[in-house]
């Protein structure tokens, strides 16, 4: 998600100045000068400071040269258009929110492991016997051992 | 002597010496592969620690950081892909020495010198970490708050991008902390009304986000690294000793870079591995050979970022401000462990930072030999195909997520804190400057409000008391540094411009 300056920038200017403002709406503790509202009324400003200067690229000529010389080596190849394929991590993530109390661990746990092995290139010989076998490890070490209560759901493990 | 004699009976425990060999292999395995970060091997290993011993906790952390540091050269060596971003200063050299014909040199240059580093950055702590515990003791709030804010603009000095982009990113850092309920006032700041974040953002699942999630992303975006051809290597400490006394300055060199560096709030390995490089380049008598297959770089920047990490422990032990990202983790689990970071740590609890100094030479001493079972094994362990690793990354990151707060908002955290780490890398916008905000918001916001409190609203007190005014000046000083160096550097440009024109 290679973005513009300008919209960095301007992404920074709005959320400092939203900050600041629902900053200062705080409610003060009677008797005192400085309460809840202070620091985020100061980060605020600061980030509006910051991403106006970003967006009207004043911070670029302060950008030591040599990081300018880094992107080319790895920009070139890896954009290719499976960009959006980078959002499947997030999107797993939220799937095991969603799912996990009512799938239970393994399965969800399975289904992660194979979209997310296929999504980085292999193949399904390589991908199903992942899906089985990592969410196993990974419960026993930590149901097991760490004693963390993951999900029982549909499936439950053999231990 | 008491204390030391306790120390060595915590360490000799056998759930820590378990601890600090599992870990070890833990962080050489996670170090080598392209891709994960001690960063991120520290992150993961955070569930792990709840179920141990304070003592075994902390050498988990401490083993593993400094094998995945030091592993980060094999790849780098063998493949020119850094295993960590903390090789990545002198992989070029590494790779280049590889075709040569000395692949054993360089990687035995990388592990030897890596533990010399670590062990002289060890002697750093056992000495400095005293003399300022003295000295902090008489701390108030104003010279805390100066000592925050110096360490926030440190982290965003030694960035090696915009320096207005890395202080935007500490403050959205700074932001972050700001949700939940925990500041002076007790008020519910930014909630939006969700329950979950009235107890603010936990920091842990930011970092994991952050550090694993945003790197399992980059993974789905990039081609996968070439395997490893398999090779015989030789004896690979034989030439080391020689090597130690050829370029024993720059060896020393490395090290107090690397000490000072790792000090230095939020600047850590990887830091450490850059400047002192150039360094290295710059008072060299042979710069020519730089690039070509050169060993005095490997030296001095080898033994730099290890040095790095121990020395990262100074600031992190003494005021709870992490000296790098391993330690913005590390500090979560002190405090969790009931080990809280502050000067009275080294006079009530002298045997646990003995035994923590213990750990971290005994970490570098057996990093040799494991080293070298790394070494010859390697070609194996790299032949893993990505499909294989990161979907497991990706499954730990949602488990130990989950494992720290028992609660599933903590796994949504981690996949935002992805995104967001992914987006602010892919835009130059440093992760470890946003880290550090996120762990030291609500310290630097405390301190600023009761210091205000205390003035009455007066800015005068944060200058008037000795120390506060010299850390006040320092601070100013980091502000006005990138203005100073663009200055520099439009001058340089400016005389190469005229001595072209001439030449």
């Amino acid at each position: 998600m290679h973005l513009s300056d300008r919209v960095t920038g301007g992404v920074l200017m709005v959320l400092g100045a939203a900050a600041a403002i629902a900053g200062s709406r705080l409610p003060a503790v009677p008797g005192q000068e400085v309460g809840p509202a202070a620091f985020p009324l100061l980060i605020g400003s600061g980030l509006v400071l910051c991403g106006a200067l970003i967006a009207f690229g004043i911070g670029r000529s302060f950008e030591v040269p040599e990081e300018e010389e880094a992107p080319p080596g790895p920009s070139s190849s890896p954009w290719r258009p499976g960009g959006p394929r980078a959002l499947v991590p997030p999107a797993l993530l939220l799937f095991y929110v969603l799912a996990a109390d009512r799938l239970g661990f393994l399965l969800t746990g399975a289904v992660m492991v194979f979209v997310a092995a296929l999504a980085l290139g292999a193949r399904p010989r390589l991908a199903v016997p992942m899906a089985i076998v990592a969410p196993l490890l990974v419960h026993l070490a930590f149901y097991k051992l760490l004693r963390v209560p993951l999900p029982e759901g549909l499936l439950a493990a053999p231990w | 002597m008491m204390d030391f004699l306790e120390a060595v009976r915590l360490v000799a425990a056998p759930d820590v010496l378990i601890a600090i060999f599992a870990s070890a292999v833990y962080g050489l395995v996670v170090g080598s592969l392209p891709g994960l970060s001690a960063t991120m091997a520290t992150a993961l290993l955070v569930p792990v620690t709840f179920w141990l011993s304070p003592i075994a906790a902390v050498a988990t952390i401490i083993t593993a950081s400094a094998m995945a540091i030091f592993s980060g050269d094999i790849p780098g060596c063998l493949l020119r892909i850094p295993g960590t971003p903390a090789s990545a200063a002198y992989t070029d050299e590494a790779y280049a020495l590889t075709r040569k014909g000395q692949a054993e040199l360089a990687l035995g240059a990388g592990l030897w010198f890596s533990a010399i580093g670590g062990i002289v950055g060890t002697l750093s702590l056992v000495l400095m970490a005293p003399l300022l515990a003295e000295m902090a003791l008489s701390f108030s709030t104003f010279e805390y708050f100066w000592l925050a804010f110096l360490g926030l603009m440190c982290a965003t000095l030694v960035a090696r991008s915009s320096p207005i982009k890395a202080i935007a990113s500490m403050l959205l850092g700074l932001l972050v902390s700001c949700i939940g309920m925990e500041n002076p006032a007790g008020t519910p700041r930014f909630t939006f009304g969700i329950p979950d974040l009235l107890g603010g953002i936990e920091p842990i699942p930011a970092l994991v986000g952050v550090f694993a999630v945003s790197e399992v992303m980059r993974a789905m975006v990039t081609p996968e690294p070439p395997p490893l051809p398999r090779r015989k290597f030789g004896s690979i400490l034989a030439n080391q000793w020689m090597l130690t006394k050829k370029y024993q300055w720059p060896m020393w060199r490395g090290n107090v870079i690397g000490i000072i560096i790792g000090v230095l709030p939020g600047a850590g390995a990887d830091m450490a591995a850059w400047v002192s490089y150039a360094m290295s380049k710059r008072f060299s008598k042979e710069p020519e050979k730089f690039g070509t297959g050169h060993p005095e770089g490997l030296v001095e920047a080898g033994a730099s970022n290890n040095a790095s990490l121990a020395s990262g422990w100074v600031p992190s032990l003494l005021f709870g401000i992490p000296g790098d990202t391993i330690t913005a983790i590390a500090i979560g689990v002190l405090y969790m462990k009931g080990l809280n970071p502050g000067p009275t740590l080294f006079t009530e609890r002298a045997s646990s930072m003995y035994a923590l100094y213990l750990i971290f030479i005994l970490a570098n001493i057996i990093m040799i030999p494991l080293g070298i079972v790394m070494i010859r094994l390697a070609a194996s362990v790299l032949r893993a195909p990505r499909a294989a690793v990161m979907p497991v990354i990706m499954l730990l990151c949602a488990v130990g997520a989950f494992a720290t707060g028992s609660n599933l908002f903590s796994v949504l955290l981690v996949g935002v804190f992805g995104c967001l780490g992914f987006v602010m890398e892919r835009n130059g916008y440093p992760v470890a400057a946003l880290v550090l905000g996120i762990v030291m918001g609500t310290m630097v916001e405390q301190n600023f409000i009761t210091s205000l409190i205390k003035s009455d609203g007066d800015i005068l007190p944060f200058f008037e008391r000795p120390v506060s005014g010299v850390l006040a000046a320092m601070t100013f000083g980091a502000l006005l540094w990138p203005l100073g160096i663009w200055i520099w550097n439009r001058m340089q440009r400016r005389r190469m411009a005229a001595g072209d024109a001439t030449g």
